[in-house]
């Protein structure tokens, strides 16, 4: 088939050098023309079918970063000049690894495929290797939870490891799950406790991932298991501790909103129920034992040992599962809203824990009030039980999404979990104003559209407009917005702003990255092998990634990835081989496995 | 009747300067940042729905264009880099050439190359038919002054008044095509006439203070526009009524005294605002479309040969002073009759008016009664 290339880029072409592919390129069989158009062309259907009709050409392959976004004026082209408008093939540089490391050769590799009319997922299917078949799972959240259960029922050894001292993740924080507004804990917990009591499950809280080294199938993990200071095994989480403790930090669980000690346990709930020292916080070990150490006197158990030391210590795994989920967007990058200045504007994740019935107000939605701190000698903004309520909350979405200054993706869940907000504020305060301030309302999922419209019903006033700002007009707190229905600027004074803010990847993403061996998109999060066909693997052979950290996505949709990850390293357990290393192929091999693939022409 | 739609307007509005017009996604950020919006003009959000929609008919009647002085904070805070306040300045520009009849303006900003080549043509014609007339007419080019004088003051005299009658004529005629457009072509546009005498003081009270830009954020550029302005006006009242005293050997200080001074404010404030679109400092000023160049250099062009041919004439060198006279007239006869009526000097007389007919419209729909608010929520009100 005579074949021609056209390399046509959306974006900056530096990482990788087009010409020397395009060279290649012209090298190909049946490659009769080949053509360097550079960066965003003007195209001209009329004029490539002049070009095709001259050359005599029946297939065209579109090489570039996004070549999708040029195909309609090729297969216009095509058609044009009376030839098949299916033979426009594309090569996706972006979308399969290129550029990344090596990224010529897998560019050359990626056009070689299209040249052949192979998809490159096809052909570039690394050699099976052996399994060990004990898996890692990096991560405690649900998908981590999930995942792990999973391959643990089956019968198979899962290690996991978690950063914090405890499983949960985020989703321990929630205080209802949309569009059902079923208690959140109500489902992870027995999880959460599952994990803790599994036998084939070795829970490693407090710890992190320092190095991975090894070959798919056969990983060593080195790991460090950050001081607890207090023995999981021995405490019984009577709390002794904690009530002698003199200092206070922000709770990381309560999102900032309330206090904890500095030995704690996260939340009543926690797995493994046990307390822990806070290193930065502890007076004890900040002095080097100079000052304090009540809570090791006080243990009635004596299993606080303050002088505890980090540990590492090594790991072998087949199979390691990525599930380090996500972390809100920082709502102070955006001044406009106030966020940190004003005391009633609240992020989506702080709210949640104010409604939360395990949260400091007991579920109780009341706004902050001004109290007089002793220790610091000045006034505190402070959510208390007996504060008064909002008689007025709006809820502004899309805060630090779809906006080419902060990041041009959205993050999905925020549209739905700030209807859900309004549902319980107009449920919790009937007498409370709620204003939803949306650009688009996302609600795309089962239930959820269903969910949207009751919410409306409801009385919540649901406002199609982004608002600009939050501002302080004398005593009141102003929301100002288009109101884009109706078409008019309007100002809404509320006691409480809630900033639905969008997902970015958790710290220690691109470290991690690294350390594994495997790609992020342009956006952060990690990047699945094939977005359609294979959403779990990696390019790296035997890393898989499920839930949020591979992209935003609902709860539902995470169980679901986890999931469909257990069945991926289950299958290689079983059958005792599992996918290798992408990078590892060279390019004659993939074109070797493009040519058997392919028709004889 | 029926409402058209242009499909290719935006494409059009591209060659005025706006870029992004399809990129907005209406999250009204824009206009709730707007330090201009107010109830009853809610804006750029509303122009950007206009042309996305091709409602041609509908922004030719819109005052919005008028009301915005480009801050840029819509352009700033735009989740989608859509660039609005560039497409209202893009409108103004189109808006411009929809009032005037003769399409010279419609020329003159999708052509640059166009505009320019009219400049110097008429530039041309001007330096010749003067040199012709200076000579043809006795007078000598080694004098500036008096009765042997190469270019008399009482003939430039009737020149400018002529040309000043040309210039109001087109003005004339494309402000009453605006009017015509905004106030008038659509019933429902159109206000009573004892509105139109209660609100008439606005024209200069709007005209001579541009209180509405000192709105807009900042004050520097404000001052800086207003400084312009008044030079401006300044040294065409001059001009047009005291030309004699200006062109004469003897002081006067009454009318030196504010020429020097409005010389100093064009040229500080031309080279001023060259600096800004060099330098790009401010959103207003990271696009500039051809045709603010023109009107800056050509300003500071004949500020600079007027005082020139001053300084020249005062420090005894009349042949020198009256070489770069004619340079003068080249420079200043295009840009009053081309520039003024047809080209970005016409908001001279657009920004009030547009003022004038916004307090009617104002007055007008304020009277009706509006569709009710969701409880607490409050209309913005006209600052």
């Amino acid at each position: 088939m005579r074949t021609a290339v056209f390399f046509c880029q959306v974006g900056d072409t530096s990482p990788l050098n087009v010409d020397s592919v395009a060279k290649y390129a012209s090298n190909l069989p049946g490659v009769e023309h080949v053509e360097v158009l550079g960066v965003r062309p003007p195209l001209d259907p009329p004029r490539i079918a002049e070009r095709i009709r001259t050359v005599r050409i029946d297939r065209i392959i579109i090489a570039g970063d996004q070549p999708g976004f040029f195909k309609p004026a090729f297969t216009r082209a095509m058609d044009l000049a009376t030839r098949s408008p299916q033979e426009v093939f594309l090569a996706p540089f972006e979308a399969w690894g290129a550029p990344g490391e090596d990224a010529e050769e897998r560019a050359k590799a990626i056009v070689a495929c299209a040249c052949r009319g192979v998809p490159f997922t096809l052909a570039a299917i690394p050699a099976k290797t052996p399994v060990h078949p004990a898996t890692l799972v990096i991560g405690g959240g649900v998908a981590g939870i999930q995942a792990a259960l999973e391959i643990a029922d089956a019968g198979k050894q899962v290690h996991l490891v978690e950063r914090t001292a405890t499983l949960g993740g985020h989703m321990a924080m929630f205080d209802k799950t949309f569009p059902t507004l079923d208690c959140a804990a109500c489902i992870l917990t027995p999880k959460m406790v599952s994990v803790g009591q599994h036998p084939m499950i070795d829970l490693i809280t407090y710890a992190e991932v320092e190095e991975v080294s090894g070959s798919p199938g056969a990983y060593k993990v080195r790991i460090r298991r950050r001081a607890r200071r207090v023995d999981v095994s021995a405490c019984v989480a009577c709390g002794i501790c904690a009530e002698v403790c003199p200092v206070r930090v922000p709770s990381e669980f309560d999102a900032g909103i309330a206090t904890r000690k500095a030995v704690y346990v996260p939340f009543p709930q926690a797995v493994p129920n046990a307390y822990v020292v806070d290193g930065d916080a502890c007076t004890w070990v900040q002095t080097n034992g100079q000052k304090c150490g009540a809570c090791a006197r006080k243990c009635p158990k004596a299993c606080i040992d303050l002088g505890e030391q980090d540990r590492v210590e090594e790991l072998e795994v087949g199979s390691i599962i990525v599930s380090t989920g996500y972390e809100v967007f920082d709502a102070k990058r955006i001044d406009r809203y106030g966020y940190g200045v004003l005391p009633n504007v609240l992020t989506a994740l702080e709210f949640e824990r104010l409604t939360n019935a395990s949260g400091p107000t007991g579920g109780r939605i009341v706004t902050r009030t001004k109290q007089y701190d002793k220790r610091t000698k000045q006034d505190v903004w402070v959510f208390q039980p007996d504060g008064p309520s909002p008689r007025s909350v709006a809820i502004i979405h899309c805060v630090g999404s779809r906006d080419s200054a902060y990041n041009p993706y959205c993050s999905r869940v925020c549209c739905m979990y700030s209807l859900k907000f309004a549902h319980l504020v107009r449920e919790k305060l009937p007498e409370a104003a709620c204003f939803e301030f949306y650009i688009d309302m996302r609600a795309f999922g089962k239930g959820y559209e269903e969910f949207a419209e009751r919410i409306k019903a409801e009385g919540t006033h649901v406002v199609r407009g982004r608002t600009a700002s939050v501002q302080m007009v004398g005593e009141e707190m102003v929301v100002r917005g288009e109101d884009i229905l109706q078409d008019r600027l309007l100002e809404f004074p509320v006691d409480m702003v809630i900033l639905a803010v969008g997902l970015v990847p958790a710290t220690g993403t691109e470290e991690l990255a690294h350390r594994l061996g495997i790609q992020r998109d342009p956006d952060g999060w990690y990047a699945e092998f094939d977005y359609d066909g294979n959403p779990t693997e990696t390019q790296r052979g035997g890393v898989y990634v499920a839930g949020m950290c591979q992209g935003p996505k609902d709860i539902p949709d995470t169980v679901a990835q986890a999931s469909a990850v257990a069945a991926g390293v289950l299958r290689s357990i079983s059958s005792g081989r599992g996918s290798g290393h992408l990078a590892s192929l060279t390019l004659s091999q993939i074109e070797a496995r493009a040519k058997t693939l392919s028709r004889p022409t | 009747m029926a409402i058209r739609v242009n499909p290719l307007l935006i494409d059009d509005l591209e060659r005025y300067g706006a870029e992004d017009v399809q990129k907005c996604y209406h999250c009204g950020n824009c206009s709730a940042v707007c330090p201009h919006t107010d109830e009853t003009f809610v804006f750029p959000r509303r122009s950007m729905r206009l042309l996305q929609m091709g409602l041609e008919r509908k922004i030719e009647g819109s005052l919005e264009p008028w009301l915005c002085y480009y801050c840029g904070q819509c352009s700033t805070q735009c989740p989608r880099d859509a660039e609005p306040g560039e497409t209202m300045m893009s409108l103004r520009r189109w808006l411009t050439s929809r009032y005037d009849f003769t399409g010279i303006s419609r020329l003159f900003y999708r052509s640059p190359k166009a505009e320019v080549l009219a400049m110097v043509a008429l530039g041309l014609v001007v330096g010749v038919g003067l040199v012709a007339w200076g000579l043809g007419n006795g007078g000598d080019i080694r004098v500036y002054d008096g009765e042997r004088a190469f270019l008399k003051s009482h003939h430039v005299h009737v020149f400018d008044w002529g040309m000043a009658a040309v210039l109001v004529g087109l003005l004339g005629t494309n402000a009453a095509r605006m009017w015509w457009f905004i106030m008038y072509r659509d019933k429902e546009s159109r206000v009573p006439w004892w509105l139109y005498v209660k609100h008439v003081l606005l024209l200069p009270y709007h005209f001579f203070t541009q209180k509405r830009y000192a709105e807009c954020g900042e004050r520097k550029p404000w001052l800086l526009h207003l400084a312009l302005m008044l030079s401006y006006v300044t040294m065409l009242v001059l001009i047009m009524f005291f030309l004699g005293h200006m062109q004469s050997d003897t002081w006067h200080w009454q009318a030196h005294l504010p020429g020097y001074l409005a010389t100093l404010g064009l040229l500080g404030a031309t080279a001023w605002m060259m600096r800004g679109r060099l330098k790009k400092i401010t959103p207003l000023h990271r696009h500039s479309h051809e045709s603010d160049w023109v009107f800056l250099v050509q300003l500071f062009v004949v500020a600079f040969t007027g005082i020139l041919q001053h300084v020249l004439h005062r420090t005894g060198q009349p042949l020198a002073g009256n070489v770069v006279y004619v340079v003068h007239m080249m420079a200043a006869v295009p840009m009053l009759v081309l520039e003024v009526p047809f080209s970005k000097w016409a908001h001279l007389v657009y920004r009030p008016l547009a003022m004038y007919f916004a307090a009617m419209r104002r007055e007008v729909l304020r009277a009706k009664v509006p569709a009710p608010l969701p409880a607490g929520a409050r209309r913005v009100q006209a600052a």
